[in-house]
């Protein structure tokens, strides 16, 4: 009887303040998914380092006919220039510093480059001979990148040494500035929904001062008389939480696993499942906040 | 059944307290008037007892039970314990009799068939058969009181508080009201009513307590609104009600 009560009680404040609620939907909705976002990149970023960390190698870049650097001032590197790399690369001052390396020659080099754009125009612009053979080499520890670098940089035949690593970072720093740049959308969002929230809880409390008067007086519980006005906010902001995680999903499912995969082949994209893990933990922020706003501002305008 | 010892409430610190050491005893079953003129402190009196306002000093007792040591999640019991009402009957318009009624039930979780056994009953007992489906402005001002008074008995209350509850009705109605407030203290309900209204209290012959400036001036069995006695002055009234002329009030109700 008692939850039926409560039940009606709520459905009936619900619609009473139809606007408030919708507007407390909406607020909840875009901060949450701002949260999601945010954790989305988070997720992305873990998932980039693990595909990519052991992946990524040193490339010693060798000059080929286009060069500029000084190093490469007599042309292309010659057969003896590579031997002796090789040989520095299996000397005992760097020995210990790499687990393995590899060489990549102009015509594996073209070959990688094709299967990586392969759906772009880009190749057909490109020859063999205008890419560079490298030295491919995995650090055992890649932070000891520094080493090679001086030890190969002015090296004759050498064009460069670049750190694949560095590359990453960059990219993952851009990521993290953007996932920390949506917490604080985020932050802004959720003042405005916790705003919104306490002056809905207000407001309905007001309308409805003379129920919740006679209620207090025939001696209703406290729990009968604040409930309804606690779930009716915790449920407009559960509602916005469901309504970030399915935007988020769909954002995962059509756009990261859709488009974005098919123009980046070898990104590994966090999978719209994974996004799904954000959903309860957007659920639970929503209503927490919902049902703590609401009971501090109940504490203050609705005496029991 | 209620008892005030010594009981100051004072709202606005050096203003004059709303009451002042005011030790009052209302036994089981009594049917007591407060009156005074506006101002008096007549719902400070009420609201003491219903725990809305505590007291400055002193100590409040219902039941038995002193309120200050009634912790604020008992308080809806204390509650259930008193049916209140008031100058404006403060019903639901949107909801009919019968769910004005009803509501006071729902909120402490009777079940539906006790409703529904116990609302036309006491519908009945306040003279509203066969208008429980009426919604509030289809009623006039002394039927309103009646849904009013019937929502606050329904749970069966051991003390009914009314505060001024006729003073929005013309007299003929008046005396309606206090037929049935009669009956519920018939039953016995203790009740105490606050008013102003001299031609009822002189026609019900009850208990009256008259306070002036939060002070009880007057506290006499079977009275009338104003004192019989021939006041002199204020020190008379004081002297005459905290003495002799409340022994002789006593005496006459032996
Ligand atoms: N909530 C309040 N805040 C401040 N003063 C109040 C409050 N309620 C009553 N008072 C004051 O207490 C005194 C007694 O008021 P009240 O008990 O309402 O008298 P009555 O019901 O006899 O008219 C009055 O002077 C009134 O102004
Ligand atoms: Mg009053």
């Amino acid at each position: 009887m008692r939850l039926l009560f409560i039940l009606g009680e709520i459905g009936s404040g619900l619609r009473r303040n139809l606007s408030m609620v919708i507007s407390v939907v909406l607020v909840t909705f875009v901060s949450l998914t701002f949260v999601g976002a945010a954790g989305m990149l988070q997720m992305q970023i873990n998932q980039m380092k693990g595909f990519w960390y052991d992946k990524v190698q040193v490339a010693v870049f060798l000059c080929n006919d286009g060069s500029t650097a000084v190093g490469c001032a007599s042309g292309s590197a010659t057969k003896e220039q590579q031997a002796n790399l090789q040989a520095m690369l299996e000397s005992p001052a760097v020995k210990p510093y790499i687990n393995d390396f590899q060489f990549e020659s102009q015509a594996e080099a073209y070959k990688h480059f094709k299967e990586q754009f392969s759906n772009s125009p880009i190749v057909d612009s490109v020859s063999e001979d205008q890419l560079p053979a490298s030295f491919r080499i995995n650090m055992k520890n890649p932070e000891k990148y520094e080493i090679i670098s001086e030890t190969f940089s002015s090296q004759p035949g050498v064009e460069t040494v670049s750190d694949q690593r560095q590359v990453l970072e960059r990219i993952f720093s851009w990521m993290n500035g953007a996932s920390v740049a949506a917490i604080g959308v985020a932050a802004v969002m959720i003042f405005c929904a916790v705003l919104l929230i306490t002056t809905t809880i207000r407001l309905s409390a007001f309308s409805r001062r003379r129920e919740t008067g006679i209620m207090r007086l025939v001696g209703a519980s406290k729990m009968v008389i604040q409930l309804p006005f606690i779930l009716e906010g915790v449920i407009a902001a559960v509602v916005g939480a469901l309504l970030a995680s399915v935007t988020l999903w769909l954002m995962a499912h059509f756009w990261l696993n859709g488009d974005l995969s098919r123009q980046f082949l070898n990104t590994p994209f966090i999978s719209s499942t994974q996004v799904l893990v954000i959903a309860p933990v957007l659920v639970a922020l929503g209503a927490g906040l919902a049902g703590i706003s609401s009971l501090l501002t109940l504490r203050r305008y609705l005496k029991v | 059944m209620i008892r005030f010892e010594n009981v100051t409430k004072v709202y606005e610190q050096n203003a004059r307290p709303a009451l002042d050491s005011v030790s009052l005893e209302i036994n089981r079953g009594e049917f007591t008037f407060l009156v005074g003129a506006s101002g008096s402190g007549k719902s400070t009196f009420l609201r003491l007892i219903l725990k809305e306002d505590k007291a400055s000093s002193g100590s409040v007792y219902v039941a038995g039970q002193n309120v200050a040591n009634i912790s604020s999640w008992r308080v809806p019991k204390l509650r259930r314990g008193i049916g209140v009402v008031f100058q404006d009957f403060r019903l639901l318009p949107q909801k009919n009799v019968f769910a004005n009624v009803a509501f006071a039930m729902q909120v402490i979780g009777k079940s539906r068939s006790i409703i529904r056994e116990t609302v036309p009953e006491v519908l009945k007992t306040v003279g509203l058969e066969g208008k429980e489906r009426r919604m509030p402005h289809e009623l006039s001002g002394g039927e309103q009181q009646r849904v009013a008074i019937a929502r606050a008995v329904v749970n069966r209350p051991g003390i009914l508080l009314a505060d001024e509850p006729t003073g929005n009705l013309d007299p003929i109605t008046s005396m309606g009201i206090m037929g049935v407030l009669d009956k519920i203290n018939q039953n016995g309900t203790t009740v105490v009513m606050a008013t102003h209204d001299d031609d009822i209290v002189n026609e019900m012959r009850r208990r009256v307590v008259e306070l002036k400036n939060g002070k009880v001036i007057r506290d006499e069995a079977k009275a009338l609104y104003t004192s019989m006695i021939p006041v002199v002055g204020e020190s008379r009234r004081l002297r005459d009600a905290s003495g002799e002329e409340l022994n002789r009030a006593q005496g006459a109700q032996l």
